[in-house]
């Protein structure tokens, strides 16, 4: 997917439910998980946003952690989603939804007027 | 602002930012990690090291504050007015050095300052002439060189200082490859300690003496011959170390060491006359 231009703070918005739903499926990586988020046309997160929220995640019992060895290179450490990361990105889904289509009726109505 | 500079500064600003050692060490290879892949610099990836010091400190809920002292808070090492000579010649002169417990100490002063010999006195391989020293718990040696066996793969090594504390075999060589990662080193297809480089065979020395659990690590000149990558990780591993309440005596004159220890003692070198 081609990337698109975000105003700054848009994605630091949505970082924390997109990395709980991007480790839902499967345990990553922090370089990783930068790379599929480009590949969703999010654009290039960098690592100065990205790990504060995973440690963030991590503090807050949403994701555990583990370090393995790297290719040749430093240590990785993978996270993985938790069963409480997991309902918080239930309970995120529902909001977001919600969000969404509060701005969507807002933004409508100021290009109405 | 070359990488390597980046992350020291990033290294310090974590510590002034009360991050503790195991998330400081964390955060730095994770930082590296991201930085081999991206292939993009530092402050292009993570803005200031100041700022991103910051943002992890408050991501861990630990803004602004120092890291608390190690629980315990005993001694682990106490060293009083000890004086040692070698044929009428002074090596050391009323020198004292405390170690608490889960500190890490550096060792520093010019060559020939007995820093060496203060090392070989506290591990009980000679005794001073004057002044005591009082060790609480176990020590673990590493000289400056020797100590391995030029004929032994790292991995008996590992197996041969891990059993000695307990471990199995299996344990022993896991736990040595494990730290071996930590610094970087593939051990499991090292050759033989004699062939090793001289960094290398110090990895070797010190993940020896750490499979041993000491309560106290003595080491004399540890990253001499380390590059600065292997350095770092060393002092990641100390940390983490420390993290256990365990402690440290280094002996170094790289002032790079002097930022990263809980304090530092200077023995003054004596001109010989």
């Amino acid at each position: 997917m081609s990337n698109i231009q975000l105003p700054v703070g848009w994605i630091r918005g949505v970082l924390d439910p997109c990395l709980l739903a991007l480790l839902s499926s499967a345990e990553a990586y922090g370089y990783e998980l930068a790379g599929r988020l480009e590949q969703a046309g999010l654009g290039r997160v960098p690592g100065g946003s990205l790990y504060p929220s995973l440690l963030r995640l991590e503090k807050q019992g949403l994701l555990v952690a583990d370090w393995r060895a790297g290719d040749g290179g430093p240590g990785r450490k993978y996270y993985q989603l938790t069963p409480a990361g997991q309902s918080a990105l239930c309970e995120h889904v529902g909001l977001w939804d919600e969000f969404a289509a509060r701005v969507t009726s807002v933004l409508g109505a100021g290009v109405e007027s | 602002m070359k990488d390597e500079t980046w992350l020291e500064a990033f290294v310090h600003e974590l510590e002034a930012a009360g991050v503790g050692p195991e998330d400081r060490a964390g955060a730095v290879v994770e930082t590296e990690g991201f930085l081999s892949e991206a292939g993009s610099g530092a402050f292009e990836q993570f803005g200031s090291p100041q700022e991103y010091a910051a943002a992890v400190a408050t991501a861990l809920g630990q803004s602004g504050r120092r890291a608390d002292p190690p629980p315990g808070g005993g001694d682990a090492v106490v060293v009083s007015g000890v004086s040692k000579s070698y044929r009428r010649q002074v090596v050391l002169r009323e020198v004292s050095v405390r170690v608490g417990s889960g500190e890490v100490v550096v060792l520093t002063g010019p060559n020939g300052a007995g820093k060496s010999t203060l090392l070989r006195l506290i591990a009980g391989l000679e005794r001073p002439d004057a002044g005591s020293i009082d060790v609480h718990g176990t020590v673990g040696y590493v000289p400056q060189a020797g100590g391995l066996d030029p004929y032994l793969r790292a991995e008996a090594h590992f197996e041969l200082f891990g059993t000695a504390t307990g471990l199995d075999r299996d344990e022993a060589r896991r736990e040595g490859n494990r730290l071996a990662r930590e610094l970087g080193w593939d051990a499991g297809s090292a050759t033989v300690a004699g062939e090793l480089s001289g960094g290398t065979a110090q990895k070797l020395s010190v993940i020896a003496a750490m499979l041993g659990r000491p309560d106290t690590l003595l080491l004399d000149e540890p990253y001499e011959g380390m590059d600065a990558d292997s350095q770092r990780r060393f002092w990641a591993l100390l940390w983490a170390w420390q993290d256990e309440g365990r402690s440290a005596l280094v002996s170094s004159h790289s002032p790079g060491a002097l930022a990263k220890a809980t304090s530092v003692v200077e023995i003054e070198g004596l001109t010989v006359r």
